[in-house]
Order: C-alpha cells, then sequence, then structure tokens
C-alpha cells in the first residue's frame, strides 16, 4: 500500500521533477522513512500472524483442558474438557487455556492416627520405642467403638474424575481429600471394635473408610474418584505384648481344636471299622456254623443205617479209633493200672511242664 | 504519519484505541475468582459470576479480586474441659469460602494475606466453639460413640453451627462449606486408664481363648468316643442278630439228629473229645479205658520185669 500512497502524497512530491537537485537530503530521508515503513508493516503482519498462533496448544494425552472466555469457562461439565490434540483458542485478554493433568493417579495419606514417627524412620521401618504414657499433642490414634485406643494410618488412591470442579471450585484439592481421609478414618473406627480393625474384619474396616470418603467427596462435590485404599492398624506400641498374648492364645485354641477334631476322627474311624469287621466276623459265623451243622446232619445221615446194623460194635469201632487218634495227637500218655491190693494209687501231678520225667517217676513207687 | 487518509491505517488506528479503551474500561473475573468494585474506595459492586466486565478507569473505580475456591482450613490442636472436667485436645478441617465479595472487602482487603487473615479469624472462632461444644458434652461421648459414630457426628454438627452463628452475627462475606473433626486426643492420664483397661480386656480374652479351646477340644473328644461306644454296641447287637439267625437255620438242620439221639449223642461226645485233645496234652489211663481194657488179665508185676 506504501506503493500507491506515495503518488497520492501530493505535498513533498510535486516538488521532486522540478527541484531535484535542491534536496537530496530529504529525498533520502523520505527513502529510509519509506522503507522503514515496510519493514514496520512486515513486522506488524509476523505480529499478528504471531498473536494468532500463540492460540494454538496442544493437551497431552494424560490432559483436558478448559477454555475460559473472559474467564468464564466454556460448556458444561464434559463437554468443557478438550481431549488431547491440537487445540486452538483466541489469545489471551479473550480466551485463556487451562491444562489440567487427570491422568496418573493421585495419593494422599493419613498419619493422624499415627504414633508420631519421623520421615527417616518411616522410611527405615523403624518403630521408635514409646513412652510409658500417650502424649496427647504428638502421639496421634484413633478411637474404637468399644473404646480401645489404636494406631491406624491409611492411603488413600485416587482419580480426578471432574477437573473442573476440582481445579475451578478447591484451592488444594487433594489438602481437602486428606482432610476427608482423616475424618473418615477417625469415623470408621468409632464404628468398628478393636479386633475387628486389626485382626477379624480388616477388610471390612477398609471398605467403611473407602465409602466414608467416597460419600463426603461426593458431597462436596470434589470430582474424585476413589480408586484404592489402604489401611495398616496397630495396637499402641505400649500394649504389645498384651495384644500378642490374645493372638497366641487364639491360636493355640486353634491348635488344641484341631489335635481334638484329629483324635475325634482317628477315635470315629477305629470305632466304625472295629464295628464293621465285628459285623463281618459274625456273619462268617453264621455261614460256617450253619454249613457245619449241615455237613454234620449229612454225615448224621449216612452213618445212621450202620449203626443202626450193630449200635455196640459202632460205638466200639468209632471209640477206638477216635481214641488212636487222640492217642497220636497227645504229648504224654501215661498208662496207669489197678494197684494189685485193690487201694487207690495216688498220682502227683507237677504242672510245670518242663521236665516230663518226673512223672513217671511218682507213677512206679 | 504522513499516511493520515489511509482507511485502512484509519481502521489500525482506531483499532488500537479500542483495544486500549478496552484495558482501560474492560476487567475479566475468571471461573475461579469473586471480585469486588469499589469506587472511590468504597465497594459498590460485587461480581460473583466469571466473564467480562465494564467500570470505569483507575482513579475512579478499582477491582479486587479474591479466590472463589472452597479453602481447606485446619486448625490447631486445642485444649476444652468436657462437660466432667476432662482435658481434651480437638481438632477440626473446615472447608470455607468467600461467598460476599462485598461483605468480605471491607473486612479483610487491608491486610496484605486476606485469606490468611480471615483464616486466622476462622481459627479464633472455631477455638470459641469447639470450647463451647466440647464443654456440653461429658468425655464418655468422645470415648465410646455408642449410636454408631452418631454422637461424633452429632458435635460435629454443633461445632458446625456454633460457628455458622458466628458467621451469621459477623457478616464477613464467608461461608463454611463442611466442618470435621480431625483429631480427638485424650488427657494423658485418660489414655492412661484406656490402657490399663485394655490390658484387663486382653487378659480376659486370652483367657477366654484359652478355656474355650480345651472346652471345646473335651467336647468334641467325649462326643468322638460316645460315637465310637455307640458304633460298636450297634455292631455288637447287630453280630448277635446275625448269629441267632444262623443257629436258627442250623435248627432246621437239627431235625435229623433226632431220627436217633443216641448215636448223635455219642458222636457229638466222640467230636468233642477229639476236638479237646487236638493240643499238646498229657493223657492218664487206666485199663478200664478201651483200648486199654485189653491189658486187663494181664499181670502188671510180670510186664514190669
Amino acid at each position: 500500500m506504501n506503493d500507491h500512497d506515495h503518488p497520492q502524497n501530493g505535498l513533498p512530491e510535486p516538488a521532486l521533477p522540478p527541484e531535484t537537485p535542491v534536496d537530496a537530503g530529504s529525498q533520502a530521508l523520505a527513502e529510509a522513512l519509506r522503507s522503514s515503513f515496510t519493514i514496520v508493516k512486515v513486522v506488524m503482519v509476523l505480529l499478528v500472524l504471531v498473536f494468532l498462533a500463540s492460540g494454538l496448544f496442544t493437551v497431552g494425552p494424560e490432559q483436558r483442558a478448559i477454555i475460559l472466555r473472559f474467564g468464564k469457562a466454556q460448556g458444561e461439565g464434559e463437554k468443557a474438557l478438550l481431549l488431547p490434540g491440537l487445540h486452538w483458542s483466541f489469545p489471551y485478554p479473550i480466551d485463556e487455556h487451562i491444562k489440567v493433568s487427570i491422568g496418573g493417579l493421585q495419593q494422599v495419606s493419613s498419619t493422624v492416627g499415627w504414633y508420631a514417627v519421623t520421615p527417616e524412620e518411616m522410611l527405615a521401618g523403624i518403630v521408635p520405642p514409646a513412652g510409658p504414657t500417650l502424649n496427647p499433642v504428638t502421639e496421634g490414634y484413633v478411637m474404637t467403638a468399644d473404646a480401645n485406643i489404636i494406631h491406624s494410618r491409611a492411603i488413600l488412591i485416587y482419580r480426578i474424575r471432574d477437573p473442573i470442579r476440582y481445579v475451578f471450585s478447591y484451592v488444594n484439592a487433594s489438602n481437602t481429600v486428606q482432610s476427608l481421609l482423616d475424618n473418615a478414618l477417625l469415623h470408621a473406627a468409632a464404628d468398628f471394635k478393636v479386633d475387628d480393625i486389626l485382626t477379624r474384619d480388616v477388610a471390612g474396616f477398609q471398605e467403611e473408610v473407602r465409602r466414608r470418603v467416597t460419600r463426603l467427596a461426593d458431597q462436596q462435590e470434589l470430582g474424585i474418584s476413589v480408586e484404592q485404599c489402604a489401611i495398616q492398624s496397630v495396637p499402641p506400641r505400649q500394649l504389645t505384648d498384651a495384644f500378642a498374648s490374645v493372638l497366641k492364645a487364639e491360636v493355640t485354641r486353634s491348635q488344641v481344636l484341631d489335635d481334638a477334631r484329629r483324635d475325634e476322627n482317628q477315635v470315629t474311624n477305629k470305632a466304625s471299622a472295629d464295628a464293621e469287621s465285628i459285623i463281618n466276623l459274625a456273619q462268617s459265623d453264621r455261614v460256617r456254623h450253619v454249613s457245619d451243622v449241615a455237613a454234620e446232619a449229612q454225615r448224621f445221615e449216612k452213618i445212621l443205617p450202620q449203626y443202626q446194623r450193630y449200635p455196640a460194635l459202632f460205638e466200639v469201632q468209632r471209640l477206638t479209633e477216635t481214641l488212636g487218634l487222640v492217642l497220636t495227637n497227645a504229648q504224654e500218655k501215661l498208662f496207669v493200672a489197678d494197684s494189685p491190693g485193690g487201694k487207690q494209687r495216688q498220682l502227683r501231678l507237677l504242672l510245670n511242664r518242663e521236665p516230663p520225667k518226673l512223672k513217671t517217676e511218682e507213677t512206679k513207687p | 504519519m504522513s499516511m493520515k487518509r489511509n482507511p485502512l491505517t484509519l481502521i489500525i488506528g482506531l483499532l488500537l484505541i479500542i483495544v486500549f479503551g478496552l484495558l482501560l474500561f474492560v476487567f475479566q473475573v475468571r471461573q475461579s475468582q469473586v471480585a469486588v468494585v469499589t469506587t472511590f474506595g468504597n465497594p459498590t459492586r460485587p461480581i460473583t459470576q466469571p466473564g467480562a466486565y465494564l467500570k470505569w478507569p483507575w482513579p475512579i473505580q478499582k477491582v479486587w479480586w479474591f479466590d472463589r475456591r472452597v479453602q481447606n482450613f485446619e486448625d490447631r490442636l486445642t485444649e476444652g474441659l468436657t462437660q466432667d472436667s476432662f482435658n481434651l485436645l480437638t481438632s477440626v478441617y473446615v472447608g470455607w469460602r468467600i461467598s460476599d465479595p462485598a461483605a468480605f472487602f471491607p473486612r479483610f482487603a487491608g491486610s496484605a494475606n486476606p485469606i490468611g487473615a480471615a483464616e486466622s479469624l476462622l481459627d479464633q472462632w472455631l477455638g470459641t466453639a469447639k470450647t463451647a461444644v466440647v464443654g456440653r458434652h461429658p468425655l464418655a461421648d468422645f470415648l465410646s460413640t455408642t449410636d454408631n459414630g452418631a454422637s461424633f457426628v452429632a458435635i460435629e454438627k454443633e461445632i458446625l453451627a456454633a460457628i455458622q452463628s458466628q458467621l451469621l452475627t459477623n457478616n464477613f462475606g464467608l461461608q463454611i462449606e463442611f466442618l470435621g473433626f480431625k483429631r480427638v486426643q485424650l488427657p494423658e492420664s485418660v489414655s492412661q486408664q484406656v490402657f490399663d483397661r485394655m490390658t484387663s480386656e486382653r487378659k480376659v480374652l486370652a483367657a477366654r481363648f484359652q478355656y474355650e479351646g480345651e472346652a471345646e477340644a473335651q467336647r468334641i473328644r467325649s462326643t468322638a468316643e460316645r460315637r465310637a461306644a455307640e458304633l460298636l454296641a450297634d455292631a455288637q447287637g447287630q453280630a448277635t442278630k446275625i448269629k441267632g439267625e444262623g443257629e436258627a437255620e442250623a435248627a432246621k438242620s437239627l431235625k435229623v439228629f433226632e431220627q436217633n439221639p443216641e448215636l448223635a449223642s455219642f458222636i457229638f461226645r466222640l467230636s468233642a473229645l477229639e476236638n479237646s485233645l487236638k493240643e499238646r496234652s498229657t493223657l492218664i489211663f487206666d485199663q478200664h479205658t478201651p483200648p486199654f481194657d485189653l491189658f486187663q488179665g494181664v499181670s502188671t508185676n510180670q510186664l514190669m520185669k
């Protein structure tokens, strides 16, 4: 446009052709001015471009962005959030973009219920020695439903669900989350009995704290969602032994019960095995008895005709036969004849069996 | 300077003037802010909604911005006497924010850190409120939360109510969003008593576990023995019954023997004799027993010679 301006600008121009030699200095000035205007214009155009380009920004993968036009958020709720990628807004005085990191998990921890411990001790896992009593200013603790004092600390892991609430409604939302966690721990402990918190229902206690934090955060519309809540609880260090003895008693109890149950199994198993064998024995006895008697009866029927023919002969024959059999089996056989005088013979038996010859000596006086 | 009549130049010039004017006459209130406009130093216009607003330039009007977001404030651990004169230490957290910049401004704008100034005021009020509320409750309310923590909740509500009424009487443009206990600490003497009670409770519990274990074990064992005895007795009964059945069955065969009882008796005696002398045994006979009756009539004396 400078080129077009030039011929129109009548005042210095008409003087140019007639009085060329007059003012070489002013002509040089005009030239200088002209070229500097050109530079200024280029710079201005560049500035405008830079100004507009400064509205470009990228939103990272774990981020969301919000555009404030004259300070007011554009869009409501989810719609206000710009997703990862390249975006453009008017530059500063008009628009302003704010990036919020939503990725990653946020973490707060509550130690108001824990005994005084330095960060170094905490890292090293050292338990500082306990004083005889609890100093109420330095030593934190919580009170259980059955009025016991215990130490309890919690770590809460959460995700930012609504960055607009999280950033634009709270100066320091993570501090607030921590306060809510402290409060939830205090309240939940007051709802649980000491043994439930320490051993029997650790998960239930944890769940209760988590539930309370979630509820409080929802009430305050903190825009977070709780991912995880981990709690550690210990009895007061002053009473460690007393608590340990109960745990020991519990272990012993279950051992004693296990032993008893094992004995129970053994006794009943043995009894049922014995019972079974008694019944089996009875059954086999029964079978044998029946078949014995049947066999006997059969034999009887066979020999009955022989007997009926000559009963006396049969008897003698059988008796002799049996005695013969018995005598072959017997270890010692003694025959004692009637004494000639008809008086009774005296026999002395030594019932200890060892020396067999002793008896023969007596039989022959 | 040499291009006065160029319309484009004029436009640019106008734009510059407009921008300059906007900078003088317009101000923004961001989403996270509230503001108050003062005219010659007096607060005349509170602004609680974000956006762009007009004002007269500086010497006439001035804008003061404040953070509108919820501030998290935790007060110090302070002592309070319970109704029954125990020293109780409590600490609470409070979520508060500036709700009315026009009321907030005159009280706090003068200080270098208005938020801090407001919080130290809150701290005082909280101290008073806590002392008053703690004084209305016996220690037991803090020790055993009988109704599932309801007493804690109730006490928190009382403190909140006390501080709210304080805020109402002194309208400083503050609003409490939430309040809760952060710590409740017993005096040392009481915690010592609690420890003593806990120790004896533990002892009772340990003894109970031991007793319960032994008693239960004994019960299990005696039940097992009783069951074993029952099983055996039952088996014996069955066995007797089975044997009885056997005898009844065998009795059918016994009829055979009735044909000749003498022979039967003879046979039974014979087999009894045979059975009884199977093992190692010593037999002594005289000559009346067959077959030794054969010896009869033979002179024993002769035999012995």
